[in-house]
């Protein structure tokens, strides 16, 4: 019960954003790049074991943005440019410039790779078909949901492959879901296709949005699992909740990514609580709110440190 | 008719070309630079995108808002009364902004993007419009823990936004703008924009426009005409359906006609655009009208927002002759 994982991404070290800007300059080969990345990703496997992580990641490393990745390996996608998230942060925007198609395996190596690594489960996990869809400029396809479909039936594909490979979780990440209330039908649609016939258990992650207005329909998304940002929004969703049971495990985002602050450990305990009492134990898992890719790596251990300590001490008090 | 932009331009170019705030701001962050050298890039960054619209063949430019965090943080840190939260999405874009909280009274202190208005018109030859944010915009996107009362907070916005307009006016500001896209999300609250407006506009002798983005106004139409503004901006992107609402009684106002599609690098045509100004010279005059993106352009790579500006200017081009407007 209260099992303890992590979002997905982990702060690249200097020496990777390093090795990315002279791989983009031409200054060093793929192979070379790919060297470091695997020496980084070997470092954050040992970083959630160390830290007593349940339920690993292979930390995205090798991944310059979460939808970015995926467009680069896929026919019909293109890179359009920098455009700013938020802040100081920007990414390279994909367009879709014709029918997308999945050219092999994305993130099978990785996941076999990392797994290979650890005698705890690693999650094998990719951006899902709405996000995609949401994230990227398209000027192919005559509407959304045509292009959400046909990412979908692509992205089944990699979800088929990953468990092939032995991943006994696969989670697909759709932090777009809750941008717009009145398409939460068709984020549906599109999970539906891509988990179908999967015995792995699913997880989707959603982040940043008013959940008012989906909640309890995503509840109806066909996995096992949904992670939910929620320290970031004081715990606000809990209310919700409290109305309309939550029906599926939660993914309980106990720590804001966000926030250089390093939380308390009374104050994770306190939202674990406040989750508890309207979920059960065996049905939460304990993660920070999203990615950790915007925290300097000591922030984000120091901060997951306080998480897996709090929910240890909830444990024992539960037991 | 003339052409004209919404409000922020992308702030960083692509390679080759180097990301100079970009850069600057993370220099900033790690201490390597201070607050004035950070001030001087934004300053350089600020002429070169007014030079980049001037260039296109914009007439009516910004200064590309490129102090602007976001369209909300930026005049709430200059407000007396807001702190700063969490990230939070804004409309349902792939973007984020700091979510002001209303602590206390709200009050205008001094101005605030004044100094950025008399700047842009010294590096510019082409008129600069100031943009803010609506009062009733920047309620709905703040967490308000004070005034606990929809009405009194967004007045209270009007009143220290009425006081930045006067201020923008005072330094000779040809056009203000007033951007209210949450209208368009409660089209019932119509009558407090009207009211808030009201208490901007009101004093003013500089020319006001007020824009509504992301949608159409649907069951706000011919009523918005009594907003009391000189020209009144609509997406016709998002809100195709704007052509078919305004045949409903005559425009009786200047209109922005924002056909430019600022969220997709989709190049629009100038065969497109020609037909597109066709369309509203039926229902507007075109001496009434000023062609834009139906927003902002930061949605956009840089690059590709000036392409869509050249081509913008080449459709309006080309309508005046076709039209001979």
């Amino acid at each position: 019960m209260l099992e303890t994982t992590t979002i997905g991404s982990f702060p690249k070290p200097d020496y990777i954003k390093k090795a990315r800007g002279q791989f983009a300059r031409g200054e060093i080969s793929r192979e070379a790049l790919k060297e470091l990345e695997k020496k980084a990703t070997e470092e954050v496997i040992r970083t959630q074991e160390k830290l007593g992580l349940d339920i690993l990641v292979d930390g995205e490393i090798y991944r310059g943005d979460m939808t970015t990745y995926f467009a680069e390996l896929m026919e019909g996608l293109e890179i359009s440019g920098l455009v700013r998230s938020y802040g100081n942060r920007y990414y390279r925007k994909p367009v879709v410039s014709g029918p997308v198609k999945r050219r092999g395996p994305m993130t099978v190596d990785w996941f076999l790779y990392a797994q290979g690594l650890t005698k705890k489960p690693v999650k094998g996990m990719f951006t899902g078909p709405y996000t995609m869809t949401d994230w990227s400029f398209n000027e192919h396809y005559p509407t959304r949901r045509d292009l959400v479909l046909d990412f979908a039936h692509q992205l089944h594909e990699e979800a088929l492959d990953l468990e092939k490979a032995g991943a006994q979780y696969i989670q697909i990440d759709e932090p777009a879901i809750s941008t717009r209330p009145d398409e939460i039908d068709l984020a549906i649609e599109g999970l539906q296709i891509v988990t179908e016939g999967l015995r792995a258990k699913t997880i989707t992650h959603i982040c940043y949005g008013d959940f008012e207005k989906v909640y309890p329909r995503i509840l109806d998304l066909p996995v096992d699992q949904i992670a939910l940002e929620m320290s970031n929004s004081g715990y606000d969703l809990l209310r919700l909740i409290e109305k309309h049971p939550f029906t599926k495990e939660l993914g309980l985002g106990a720590l804001d990514v966000h926030s250089h602050v390093i939380e308390t450990k009374e104050k994770v305990k306190e939202g674990i609580k406040q989750a508890l009492e309207v979920i059960p134990p065996e049905r939460i898992v304990v993660n920070p709110d999203c990615g950790l890719k915007t925290r300097t790596p000591e922030e984000a251990i120091e901060k997951l440190k306080v998480m897996v300590e709090a929910v240890g001490e909830v444990r024992a008090e539960l037991n | 008719m003339i052409t004209t932009v919404i409000g922020n331009y992308p702030k960083i170019p692509n390679r080759p070309r180097p990301a100079k705030l970009r850069n600057a701001i993370t220099r900033f962050d790690s201490g390597e630079i201070t607050l004035k050298d950070l001030k001087g890039v934004e300053d350089e960054v600020t002429l070169e995108v007014i030079e980049e619209q001037i260039d296109a063949g914009v007439e009516l430019i910004t200064d590309g808002m490129i102090r602007w965090e976001d369209g909300q943080t930026y005049l709430a840190r200059g407000i007396q009364g807001f702190s700063i939260n969490g990230l939070i999405r804004y409309f349902d874009t792939n973007t984020y902004y700091r979510q002001p909280v209303v602590e206390g009274d709200l009050e205008w202190v001094g101005p605030i993007t004044a100094r950025d208005y008399e700047f842009a018109q010294k590096g510019s030859k082409s008129p600069v419009k100031a943009v803010l944010t609506g009062p009733y915009t920047l309620a709905l996107l703040s967490k308000d823990e004070h005034y606990r009362d929809r009405k009194r907070l967004v007045m209270a916005l009007a009143k220290s936004l009425s006081k930045e307009a006067k201020a923008l006016e005072e330094r000779g500001v040809p056009w203000i703008q007033i951007d209210e896209p949450a209208l368009l999300l409660n089209k019932e609250d119509f009558p407090l924009v009207l009211e808030a407006i009201g208490e901007i506009t009101q004093d003013l002798q500089v020319k006001s426009a007020l824009f509504l983005y992301y949608d159409d106004i649907e069951g706000l139409y011919p009523q918005i005409l009594q907003l009391p503004v000189d020209l009144i901006g609509l997406d016709f992107v998002m809100g195709e359906k704007n052509f078919e609402i305004l045949r409903k009684a005559p425009f009786t106002k200047s209109l922005g006609f924002g056909i430019i599609d600022a969220r997709n690098t989709k190049r629009e045509t100038v065969e497109e655009i020609v037909e597109k100004i066709g369309k509203i010279r039926e229902i507007v005059p075109l001496d009434r009208i000023h062609v834009s993106p139906n927003c902002g352009l930061e949605f956009l790579p840089r690059e590709v927002a000036y392409e869509k500006l050249v081509l913008m200017v080449k459709g309006v081009n080309k309508a005046k002759e076709v039209y001979h407007a």
